[in-house]
């Protein structure tokens, strides 16, 4: 089946999928961020940031990531797709947590396995497990001087990461008493503590009330802003929007679709949508060409612009349903033609589904978020 | 406290903070280079050695059945149990044996013994006096080291902590924390071994020498010769347990089906079999060291031991291999559950 991205300029074929993300700081002269405890030299900052080549990786017999490349440089990305769609295994073989079984990862160059590219990157993981016996301030601490820090130095970072994430007041607490989004303040700061390049942040919105999701969105902007990468996952669409017009698409392991919102509703729209439609057979075991529903409804459907092509499928007998299949381009158009249609004629639909899967995560996701 | 951010475009690249008189130079990556491996190894280090300090439910077993231990020891001790002095012969029925040895002092004085029948009789008789009078160091030796602590305290002790040292933060998930540091992962591994030995090291060598403190002048004898044994014991199931920790994912029930059902088996199998026991060699070193005071194996010729250097070299030499093998495992694992 056909990918979303399949497209002559996409110019997938064997070549695989690139997302190369480029700064959006506002006045375009940020420096690059330096990794944690070190400067680059000019040989190293003229390599991407992360490079993700034709990466898979298996649990068992199940795909978790498949094929995904990708490139970044700066600015903010956003990850989305549905639970079990890959982002949290694709950010867990960034962050050096799995290693990928084909393809590879790399950091500033250093395989994303390896000690020195943890030093490019700061991971706020989905996870909520911390040391439940410490203080937020502690445990941040803790996470400063695993870094190798001084003692004075690290209380100092700590205590400057806690304030940026708004924790600074509340830090004395026991972690173990904290509400979800504070625990989730407390993951973003310890992720902020070497001055991160790289920020891989896995669901950092989940549980986090309105006020505190706009905060977080200012200061995610304000990091990007200075130059740094954020590569961010959520399931909603709409919450990535307001962070950043450059998202990529999971689906099923694979980058479904990558670009800004516009982009890839315009690459949908061009792209053929393959939809069954089942309709109600209106007397069970005949088939009347006079009157069967399907035949009016394939040549209403020929009939509407977005619509490439129609085929009837073999029905059985057994079934009370006579499918159709039809190619259509602008998806979201075809659809609100569709619901016309059937409003209109009166047609007795029994099951309408995509039937290319990752168009169709793409698209799921497009119509319920807003409109560009 | 909240961040006030200041939104102005012209002043967005030098974000401040109205809250805290501190800028962003606090985390420059512009300041020299302030890390240090080794010091984060040495933290890692005291943060584990205190996180294992939490109260965990398999520590409370072993401190309890440590405490019932000494209690119980002390009461034999109190009875003057460890000695055979009340043993009797024929078995239950007959007399004891400080009975039997009275016997036979009062008839090396009787009176028309001959002269030499009463010089082997009062020699037999002051024989079985000293062998009544020192069979206490045996019999400690047999119930309470080897079958009472070696069998099964060690064991129970060890892998209390042990398992729980990368088991715990793999259950709870914590684990994450350490793996996303920049710290090589053999550094994690052995970091987190040396956090654990003083635990392991404190419980069943302070636990040896509480026992052995209540046991009396046989229990002060078996601290002084056993307690390099128990030393090396502790080092080489620590490691094991430790490794165990590292592989399976519930590392505590791998660790007790090990330490009471595998360590038994092998451990009282005829043969060399025995010799992949680590309760094994630990038992060759106190046969080693107390040969002198009577404790040897019952039956030498199936037991078959090693002596003591060869023993504790094994144990050395198996804290060591598991270790690396373990570090080895460690540095390459992927843990699926708590990433």
């Amino acid at each position: 089946m056909p990918d979303l991205l399949d497209s002559p300029d996409s110019g997938r074929g064997d070549r695989p999928l690139t997302a190369i993300s480029v700064s959006r700081d506002p006045k375009g002269s940020a420096p690059p961020a330096l990794p944690f405890g070190s400067r680059l030299t000019e040989e190293a900052a003229a390599l991407p940031l992360l490079l993700c080549q034709r990466v898979s990786k298996w649990y068992g017999p199940v795909i978790g990531v498949n094929q995904v490349t990708l490139e970044l440089r700066s600015g903010i990305t956003g990850l989305v797709g549905s639970n079990g769609a890959g982002k949290s295994t694709l950010m867990r073989l960034i962050t050096g947590q799995l290693r990928p079984d084909l393809g590879s990862i790399e950091i500033r160059g250093h395989d994303a396995w390896s000690t020195s590219a943890r030093r490019h990157v700061g991971y706020c993981p989905e996870l909520d497990s911390f040391y439940e016996e410490m203080s937020g301030r502690q445990f941040v601490e803790a996470m400063a001087r695993l870094y190798g820090y001084p003692r004075r130095e690290a209380l100092d970072r700590a205590a400057f990461a806690l304030e940026r994430v708004g924790m600074a007041g509340r830090a004395e607490r026991r972690v173990r008493g904290y509400s979800k989004g504070m625990r989730q303040r407390i993951k973003l700061a310890q992720a902020l503590l070497h001055d991160p390049e790289l920020m891989v942040l896995d669901e950092p919105l989940s549980g986090i009330d309105p006020v505190g999701r706009d905060e977080f969105v200012r200061l995610f902007g304000d990091l990007a802003s200075m130059g740094k990468c954020l590569l961010i996952s959520s399931h909603e669409l709409e919450e990535l929007e307001k962070l950043t017009d450059h998202l990529a698409i999971m689906a099923h392991g694979r980058i479904a679709a990558v670009g800004t919102v516009a982009q890839i509703r315009d690459r949908l729209d061009n792209h053929p949508l393959l939809i069954r439609i089942d309709v109600k057979r209106s007397s069970p075991g005949e088939n009347d060409s006079e009157n069967d529903e399907r035949r009016r409804l394939a040549a209403g459907l020929l009939k509407l612009n977005d619509v490439v092509g129609v085929e009837l499928l073999d029905a059985r007998p057994e079934d009370a349903v006579d499918p159709v299949l039809v190619r259509a381009r602008n998806p979201q158009r075809f659809f609100q033609e569709l619901t016309r249609l059937v409003l209109e004629e009166w047609y007795e639909i029994a099951r309408l589904e995509t039937l290319d899967d990752s168009t169709s995560a793409v698209l799921g996701y497009l119509l319920s978020g807003r409109s560009a | 406290m909240v961040p006030d951010y200041n939104e102005n475009e012209g002043e967005r690249e030098t974000v401040s903070l109205k809250t805290a008189n501190r800028s962003l130079a606090v985390v420059s990556p512009l300041l020299p280079d302030s890390t240090s491996g080794l010091r984060a190894w040495f933290y890692l280090v005291w943060l584990s050695w205190r996180r294992q300090a939490r109260s965990q439910q398999m520590v409370w077993i072993a401190v309890g059945l440590l405490l019932f231990s000494v209690s119980l020891v002390a009461i034999f001790t109190a009875r003057g149990a460890w000695s055979m002095r009340y043993w009797r012969w024929p078995y239950r029925q007959g007399p004891t044996y400080m009975q039997w040895a009275d016997e036979v002092q009062m008839l090396a004085s009787l009176p028309d013994a001959s002269a030499e029948g009463q010089g082997v009789q009062a020699a037999l008789a002051a024989s079985v006096r000293g062998i009544i009078l020192y069979s206490g160091f045996p019999i400690f030796s047999h119930w309470i080291v080897f079958l009472l602590f070696l069998s099964f305290l060690v064991p129970l002790f060890n892998l209390s902590f042990a398992t729980e040292a990368l088991g715990g933060e793999r259950e709870s998930n914590s684990l994450i924390w350490l793996l996303s540091r920049p710290l090589p992962r053999p550094a994690i591994y052995l970091a987190k071994f040396a956090a654990l030995l003083p635990w392991t090291i404190g419980l069943t060598l302070g636990g040896f020498v509480l026992l052995c403190l209540v046991g009396g002048q046989s229990g002060l004898l078996a601290l002084r010769l056993y307690w390099p044994s128990v030393l090396a014991a502790t080092l080489a199931f620590s490691s094991l347990f430790y490794f165990m920790g590292a592989t399976f994912r519930r590392p505590a029930v791998a660790a007790i089906v090990y330490a009471f059902f595998l360590e038994v088996i092998f451990g009282n199998m005829p043969g060399y079999l025995k010799r992949i026991s680590i309760g094994f060699y630990a038992r060759c070193m106190m046969f080693d060291a107390a040969g002198d005071f009577g404790v040897q194996p019952e039956r030498p010729e199936i037991f078959l031991p090693v002596d003591g250097a060869t023993a504790l070299a094994v144990l050395l030499g198996l804290t060591v291999l598991l270790l690396g093998i373990g570090t080895v495992a460690f540095s390459r694992a992927q843990y699926h559950e708590v990433v």
